[in-house]
């Protein structure tokens, strides 16, 4: 309820700010009260639309001729992005766990592997995804797929990075404790080093969550698949001198679907922590 | 008529060097030769750094020496292991904050493969043993440091091990507590009769606890002397406050006196108390 609250405070402010730098361009002529500077960014409805605007949009037909409102119409988009990106999400903490655990397995492994894990994240998505979308039409793969597969690049470093972590992190003496009693590695991995990952895995699933959505979007503009957020913002860009607020609604559109996979994966944190008390609500950083 | 029982720990000629070779080598053993009977209570003594936690390990297979032997009840320290001979107790608690306080005494027979009603019979009979039924189902921070270790205690006993190996697991309670908790573990001691090697550095505790005091000396850990321990007859009570009657014998004060000058003599270089190292008194 708390954090609803200051959710709902923060877009509040958003508004505030918009709409009071708008207000302020709009008096003094784009510049800063009582200066000859001008300020960074003109106030004019085309670059800064109203807020109201945007949500008058919202309502409006998508195209001339159609039922669908821009809200509708957004709200498919962003479910078939959300599909891709949650698709990309689900390989991604699955790749990223599997390395992580072969990396723990041994200290070859990890230094033989870590650095590239590390360039890989270097590679601009931009263009890598073009690439990815190619190869997948010379398979078996639809472009769907390959959306998904790039989301995936994104959302594998950090769930690995930190699983790894979270795997190291308990101290000499629980592993000595462990072999005392002939524990055997899987047993170790099972009753010790997992359930001591969770605090670090839970921020970077968060992290990744966000990520798959951000790699969804690219992916679907860089593939030009129709029906997700992507290929909508890449066509209301290309009408913004006639409908500006219509750009903004698609952004708008796509942070909502990352906040959603977000408090999403904080709901399962939720669950999956009941209990466990401290380690989570305590520890996690 | 002891000698006749295979004893429950030979240590034999142990050698451990970390680093052999390089320019940072440290020797923290040299030439250990303990030998612990059935049913005793050992407390390893000496200057920090001496390498007695070090030796605890190798006795419980978790290093291996450089050279020389560990005997636990006739078998190599590394099929005790296998066979689940040792319970440990370290300084810190070490319980998992993601188990209740029945769940992490059941943590070593999960692993022993034990099946589940057996498992909670056991941590049932457990925390009657070191009193804290009522908190089966707290997790550990809602304990305090006492209690924790008493919990600590549970789960290293709850499989019942032939041999208890503990490092230090008062060092971290204050002085009241600590107290307390050396009589309770007196007290289980007494009432299991299992054979238990004590690390320490608190002359009192080894002295309170223990049947022998083996005496280390730093870099290398040699065995300086050791001091047998006589108290004069024990208390027959099960309660804690009329134990804690020994603490105030003449013999107490003897006894603390002995391993105290035993310690000095470490510190100045000398040799110990010619002690009979290895032989145990029957």
């Amino acid at each position: 309820m708390r954090r609803a609250l200051s959710v709902l405070g923060g877009i509040g402010t958003l508004i505030v700010l918009w709409e009071g730098y708008k207000a302020v361009g709009g008096l003094t002529g784009d510049q800063w009260p009582a200066t000859p500077w001008g300020l960074p960014v003109p106030t004019d409805d085309l670059t800064m639309p109203h807020v109201i605007d945007i949500m008058r949009t919202l309502g409006r037909p998508v195209q001339r001729g159609r039922d669908e409102i821009l809200a509708v119409f957004l709200f498919k988009a962003a479910l078939s992005t959300f599909w891709k990106a949650a698709l990309g999400f689900a390989l991604g903490t699955v790749i990223g766990w599997s390395l992580a655990v072969l990396m723990l397995r041994s200290r070859l492994v990890e230094r033989g592997l870590l650095p590239w894990i590390n360039i890989s994240q270097t590679v601009p998505l931009i263009a890598l995804a073009p690439i990815v979308v190619t190869w997948g039409r010379t398979t078996f793969l639809s472009d769907s797929l390959s959306v998904a597969l790039i989301a995936t690049y994104l959302t594998f470093f950090p769930v690995a990075v930190n699983a790894l972590r979270g795997l190291q992190s308990p101290r000499p003496a629980d592993l000595e404790l462990l072999r005392s009693y002939a524990a055997t590695e899987r047993e170790i991995l099972m009753k010790l080093r997992l359930p001591a990952s969770r605090p670090y895995l839970f921020p970077a699933l968060k992290l990744a969550a966000t990520l798959s959505v951000v790699g969804a979007i690219v992916g679907e503009i860089s593939a030009g698949v129709r029906g997700g957020l992507g290929r909508a913002i890449l066509e209301f860009a290309s009408r913004y001198s006639t409908a500006p607020a219509r750009l903004y609604a698609g952004v708008v559109g796509a942070a909502l679907l990352g906040l959603a996979v977000f408090g999403l994966v904080s709901l399962v944190e939720r669950s999956a922590g009941r209990g466990a008390g401290r380690s989570l609500a305590g520890e996690g950083t | 008529m002891m000698g006749e029982v295979t004893p429950a720990v030979t240590v034999d000629g142990v050698d451990m060097v970390f680093n052999a070779g390089s320019e940072n080598e440290v020797v923290a053993l040299r030439e250990i030769d303990v030998t612990v009977q059935r049913g005793e209570f050992v407390s390893l003594i000496g200057p920090s750094g001496c390498g007695k936690s070090t030796m605890l390990r190798v006795i419980g297979d978790l290093l291996q020496p450089t050279a020389g032997s560990v005997e636990v009840f006739g078998q190599a320290a590394s099929s005790a292991r296998q066979n689940r001979s040792y319970g440990m107790a370290f300084q810190s608690a070490g319980l998992f904050d993601w188990r209740k306080v029945a769940a992490n005494i059941e943590l070593p027979l999960e692993i022993g493969g034990w099946s589940k009603p057996d498992r909670e019979a056991r941590s049932r009979e457990m925390l009657k043993l070191v009193r804290l039924e009522d908190f089966a189902d707290h997790y550990p921070w809602q304990l305090s440091g006492g209690m924790q270790q008493r919990v600590a205690i549970a789960r290293a006993l709850s499989f019942q091990p032939d041999l208890l190996l503990m490092d230090e697991p008062f060092g971290a309670l204050d002085e009241m507590t600590r107290e307390y908790m050396q009589s309770e573990l007196l007290r289980i001691y007494s009432e299991l009769g299992t054979t238990v090697i004590f690390v320490t550095h608190s002359i009192p505790e080894a002295v309170y606890l223990s049947n022998r005091v083996v005496v280390l000396s730093p870099r290398p850990g040699r065995i300086h002397a050791v001091v047998d321990i006589d108290l004069g007859p024990p208390v027959e009570s099960t309660d804690s406050a009329k134990a804690d009657e020994i603490r105030e014998r003449e013999s107490f004060f003897e006894m603390t006196t002995q391993v105290r000058a035993a310690l000095r003599s470490v510190e100045a270089g000398t040799p110990g108390r010619a002690g009979s190292p290895g032989v145990a008194d029957g």
